[in-house]
């Protein structure tokens, strides 16, 4: 937040928590805060979390349903479990892990999220700077 | 193409049990957390039954009269008496049995109007659904006959009104009737031919459970213990605190017209008591019709899925896509002559939900959605990235 030139990229199920969007993909709840939506969270590749980093993101908030509950039956165990380094494909090892957040919140947790996302950029504030690729 | 994500009919609903479950989240954890396996908790009941019932069918004689036993008369009733009354805990396998039916029709209920209100029925689900009304009516079928097979004065009276009932039906009545009755009338061949549906229709549960869980990659079937312990008890608490008793044992001379009714299974009867048989026969197959036909006709115009399409000439034949698709809608046949590699992903669209874990799953662009390609998704990322730095 302190450096406004920074973008937190948020790839999120479009049926997990309602996220407000503008036109341009920024979320006006949260500064700094760009939101790709999906049609589940499982969709999510490790390869989009790390293109995003790659490209200049500050942070990548991944965001799904409640573990338990996935429309689509496992999506979001299945993103968890990717990120977690448990199902493949997996992050790649260089990945600076303290730049993800992963929530499973439900539609109706908004104020949760943007609390979280907040805090999140607050701490990836303190972080020392991503190295130059 | 506009995505049915907020605006179903029952968006309320779905409301209302998300908030509900995100409360039971808090207290019990989501991976306790019972709505979480409302599939599976029918299901678990479902083994209950089996398991008292094998310990009950070990002491149950299927017969009106003493046919064989002249000296003390020796029948169902008698059996089901002596299983309650003198049998070291017979009483409490009774109890489990009843409750455990009770307590699976209340889950089944549960589950189908979860899945009805979280909107998660229809398309590429149908024959969940429909598999899913089959089994709940052999569910209730079956725990009627459980209901005649104690012969008291309500499963008299139940055994009439459903002969009745069944003999109403125009053409195949009075044959229906027939096989109900193992003959023309009530006598011991009844009893066994009632047993004989209750427990074979119970086994041919398991052939309706294997189609609803056909379509369905790692079927929810079984909850965690703690859960299982919890389900237990509720049944327990019930057979402890509400002991069952039979009524006064049928007498095949007697006209018995009131009973006390158990709402999970015989409000058929309460309906069939009200109205002529005729109409009741309407009511149930229109409902049953109109529940059938829920996923076509609550939203008639569905957006067509846009299933996942393999990139040809990306596939690795890896199977990752094969492994973690929810619906088994990835099937892996062998690779076209020339290709680098043995197998080919191809996608079974009947089966596709749409929902891209197949893409997710995929470490070389393979498989896309195409109307949201993971070449678009980064993209957007760059865009986005770029549009402010």
């Amino acid at each position: 937040m302190s450096d406004a030139q920074k973008t937190v990229i948020t790839l999120i199920c479009e049926r997990a928590v309602e996220v407000n969007v503008d036109g341009g993909g920024a979320c006006p709840d949260v500064p700094g805060m760009k939101v790709i939506k999906f049609p589940c969270s499982g969709m999510i590749q490790p390869l989009m979390i790390e293109a995003a980093l790659k490209n200049g993101a500050e942070g990548v908030v991944v965001c799904g349903c409640q573990i338990g509950d996935c429309y689509y039956r496992e999506g979001n165990r299945m993103i968890r479990e990717r990120l977690l380094g448990d199902r493949p494909p997996t992050m790649k090892k260089g990945t600076d892990r303290r730049r993800i957040l992963a929530l499973w919140l439900a539609r109706p947790q908004k104020d949760r999220f943007i609390s979280e996302s907040k805090e999140f950029i607050a701490k990836l504030g303190s972080l020392p700077a991503p190295e130059a690729k | 193409m506009q995505k049915i994500v907020d605006n179903h009919p029952l968006k309320a609903f779905n409301s209302l049990t998300l908030m509900l479950e995100n409360i039971t989240n808090k207290v019990m954890t989501s991976k306790y957390n019972p709505f979480y396996y409302h599939g599976a908790l029918p299901q678990y009941y479902l083994w209950v039954l089996y398991l008292s019932g094998l310990l009950l069918f070990a002491y149950y004689i299927p017969t009106i009269d003493n046919a064989y036993f002249s000296k003390n008369l020796v029948n169902a009733w008698t059996s089901v008496d002596y299983i309650t009354k003198s049998l070291p805990f017979g009483g409490v396998i009774r109890g489990i049995h009843r409750y455990a039916g009770d307590a699976m029709v209340i889950t089944i209920f549960l589950h189908a109007i979860r899945v009805w209100f979280t909107d998660r029925y229809r398309q590429y689900r149908w024959l969940q659904w429909v598999s899913g009304i089959i089994l709940a009516i052999f569910v209730l079928f079956i725990g009627q006959t459980g209901y005649y097979l104690v012969w008291d004065e309500r499963s008299l009276l139940l055994t009439r009104m459903t002969a009745g009932a069944f003999e109403a039906i125009p053409f195949i009545g009075s044959g229906l009737k027939t096989w109900f009755l193992n003959g023309d009338q009530i006598t011991n061949l009844t009893l066994s031919n009632f047993l004989f549906i209750h427990i074979g229709l119970s086994f041919f549960l398991l052939f309706g459970l294997w189609v609803h869980y056909l379509r369905m990659t790692r079927p929810v079937m079984t909850p965690p213990p703690a859960v299982n312990y919890i389900l237990t008890a509720f049944v327990l608490i019930c057979v402890f605190l509400f002991p069952i008793n039979s009524g006064q044992m049928a007498d095949l001379n007697t006209q018995p017209n009131a009973f006390e009714i158990d709402w999970f299974f015989l409000f058929p009867y309460a309906l069939l008591s009200q109205m002529p048989v005729g109409a009741y026969w309407a009511v149930m197959v229109l409902g049953t019709v109109a529940i059938t036909a829920l996923p076509w006709i609550m939203i008639p115009k569905q957006p067509a899925i846009e299933t996942a399409e393999v990139v040809l000439n990306k596939c690795t034949g890896c199977s990752l896509c094969y492994k973690d698709c929810p619906y088994q809608a990835i099937e892996m046949v062998p690779a076209p002559a020339g290709s680098r590699f043995k197998l080919l992903a191809t996608v079974k669209d009947f089966r596709c939900s749409g929902c891209g874990v197949c893409v997710g799953a995929c470490a070389f662009d393979a498989i896309d959605l195409p109307d949201l390609p993971d070449a678009e998704v980064n993209a957007k990322i760059k865009a986005l990235l770029e549009a402010k730095g």
